[in-house]
């Protein structure tokens, strides 16, 4: 059997072939050996997971092994949960904190290695930059939890030995979050420079060169030329870290645990919590479901404010 | 202030950035070696006059670390040898072929993507115990190698070898495995790097599903183990920080000698 030569070309193989039909029969087995392989492992573990979570969440699981349609119950239940709508608002402070953080955090370092893009010795920075990425959750949790201890964390002593009076972040309610959110922009920023910084060695050489005839540098040329020039990047970053922000679990089971109280307790927390402490799994897969269409939310919304696609 | 001064600064103030970026880190190999009372010293002993490594010792004796580390480089070598494999035809089919509604299937695909493997934790959770996987390296790694990365960033690369190429191998009568094993792949070398390097790091980080998967010590892997230390130690920090350099010392290593690799495979990831 043969494949039809070239892009383009009628759908149809020519007319002299022996059997079409069976030809075509041939051509569909070899497609479905060149993509069954993948297809299994997705429909077994991506997509048949994302709606077995909707029936589980329709359900009441009692430890016992008793089983209970419950239609919407759990749902019901999560709305009347003032602790669940504590879990999402401390998500969405966390990702409106971290996801802005890591981005601009991530374009400034670029920028910065860029600019000096010419010496050697940015190799190095670059790498110091990148390099917290490599590093495990637990250990980036591990550490700063270390550093920001409230009697002997390095942080809060270097700030009081500099004349500040820091609050001791991770046991204060306002301060939780936000350092959370901080240890995690140290973390993943250095992927994110790496990105953008290759963005920005897409650009024609010429465009810099036009823009300073036109007399742009320093922080014009940043904004007025390199920023949109960055956009389809930058749409990117903003989906997947916004995704990341959303189900961050690791760092904050390890610097706070959810607490001081709640005060921290994430999305995914909760759902862990409930699936596999309090065993309320049909609980804890609403939880899932409702963390998934705040994703597809996040992703439709960035879509159109950068305008991707569509006429902008 | 001329321009080449100002220039001189600014690499300068980069550098010093650089490099307390990089404190954290080496504040965590600092604790992992000073004796407990300089740990707990006030002021701070910024750099350690004495080095121990009873903290070392006693994450390597009292837990099974080494067999952490091996957990983990095997979960994240299957996951990466799999999804690799897996990827790499179906990538092939979505390049290569052509076939009706090709790229409405992708799509399918593509927007999969969205799915973090965190909002599936309960229902794999359930599969996992009828497959009977809970507690076995497959059950970790099996549910990485659905993920569509590769395919998207494989595919990707495929779309910008010359078709001629496949027309040529075609006049001489291969088929399509022969151009993908051949023809293809051949080329292909910066593209499996990148999604290698890709999927190895994120199966080695991977947390909140390993978590629920692994409840015996003896199949943690690295993240999960260091999670079970902080639990036993809680402000043992000597202890939890000699962990966590432990771990983070196969990265160093590989990094000093990969970065350029693993820099430019992170680029080619980057979905632009």
């Amino acid at each position: 059997m043969r494949w039809r030569v070239r892009a383009g070309a009628p759908a149809d193989a020519p007319a002299r072939a022996p059997s079409r039909g069976l030809r075509s029969i041939l051509r569909a087995g070899e497609l479905a050996l060149f993509l069954a392989p993948f297809a299994g492992f997705w429909l077994l573990f991506r997509l048949g997971p994302v709606l077995y979570g909707v029936a589980i969440s329709l359900y009441r699981w009692d430890p016992l092994g008793d089983v209970e349609f419950v239609g919407a119950s759990n749902y019901l239940r999560l709305a009347a949960d003032p602790r669940f709508w504590n879990a999402l608002r401390n998500t969405l402070i966390f990702a409106a904190l971290a996801i802005p953080g890591i981005l601009a955090l991530g374009l400034g370092l670029a920028l910065l290695v860029f600019a000096y893009r010419h010496r050697p010795a940015v190799r190095w920075i670059e790498a110091a930059f990148f390099f917290p990425y490599l590093l495990t959750v637990s250990v980036v949790g591990l550490v700063w939890r270390w550093l920001l201890d409230p009697d002997f964390g390095a942080v809060l002593l270097a700030l009081r030995s500099l004349g500040f009076r820091p609050p001791v972040f991770l046991n204060e309610p306002a301060w939780a979050l936000p350092a959370i959110a901080f240890a995690t922009a140290w973390w993943l920023a250095g992927y994110r420079m790496v990105i953008f910084r290759a963005a920005l060695e897409d650009i024609p050489e010429e465009i810099f060169d036009a823009a300073k005839v036109d007399g742009a540098t320093g922080w014009r040329l940043v904004r007025s030329v390199l920023l949109p020039l960055l956009k389809p990047a930058a749409l990117f970053a903003l989906v997947l870290t916004g995704i990341s922000g959303f189900i961050v679990f690791g760092q904050v089971l390890i610097m706070t645990a959810g607490g001081p109280g709640r005060a921290s307790e994430v999305l995914a927390l909760y759902l862990y919590r409930f699936g596999f402490e309090y065993l309320e799994m049909g609980q804890a897969a609403a939880v899932g479901v409702v963390i998934f269409t705040l994703i597809l939310l996040l992703t439709l919304l960035s879509f159109r404010w950068l305008g991707y696609g569509g006429a902008g | 202030m001329n321009v080449r001064a100002v220039a001189r600064v600014g690499l300068v103030v980069a550098t010093l950035l650089a490099v307390l970026w990089l404190a954290p880190v080496l504040w965590m190999f600092a604790t992992a070696v000073k004796p407990t009372p300089h740990i707990f010293a006030l002021p701070p002993v910024w750099i350690p006059s004495v080095v121990v490594g009873d903290h070392l010792s006693a994450v390597l004796i009292k837990w099974p670390f080494t067999r952490w580390v091996w957990n983990s480089v095997v979960v994240a070598t299957c996951a990466t040898v799999l999804s690799t494999v897996v990827s790499v035809p179906a990538a092939f089919a979505f390049s290569r072929l052509q076939w009706r509604g090709r790229d409405a299937v992708f799509l399918v695909f593509l927007s999969s993507m969205l799915i973090p493997l965190e909002v599936n934790v309960i229902p794999l959770y359930f599969l996992m115990n009828r497959l009977h996987l809970l507690n076995t390296y497959p059950g970790v790694f099996l549910p990485i190698v659905g993920m569509p990365v590769g395919v998207f960033l494989l595919r990707q690369f495929f779309l910008n070898i010359p078709q001629e190429l496949d027309d040529a191998a075609r006049v001489d009568g291969a088929g399509s495995w022969r151009i993908l094993l051949s023809v293809i792949l051949p080329l292909s070398g910066p593209a499996l790097a990148a999604l290698a390097i890709y999927m190895f790091v994120f199966s080695w980080n991977e947390f909140f599903w390993s978590m629920i998967a692994l409840s015996s010590p003896r199949m943690f892997t690295l993240p999960i183990g260091l999670r079970a230390l902080q639990g036993a130690y809680d402000i043992d920090y000597g202890v939890l920080m000699a962990g966590a350099s432990l771990a983070t010392v196969p990265a160093v290593l590989v990094f000093l000698l990969l970065q350029r690799h693993i820099i430019r495979g992170v680029t080619l990831t980057a979905f632009r």
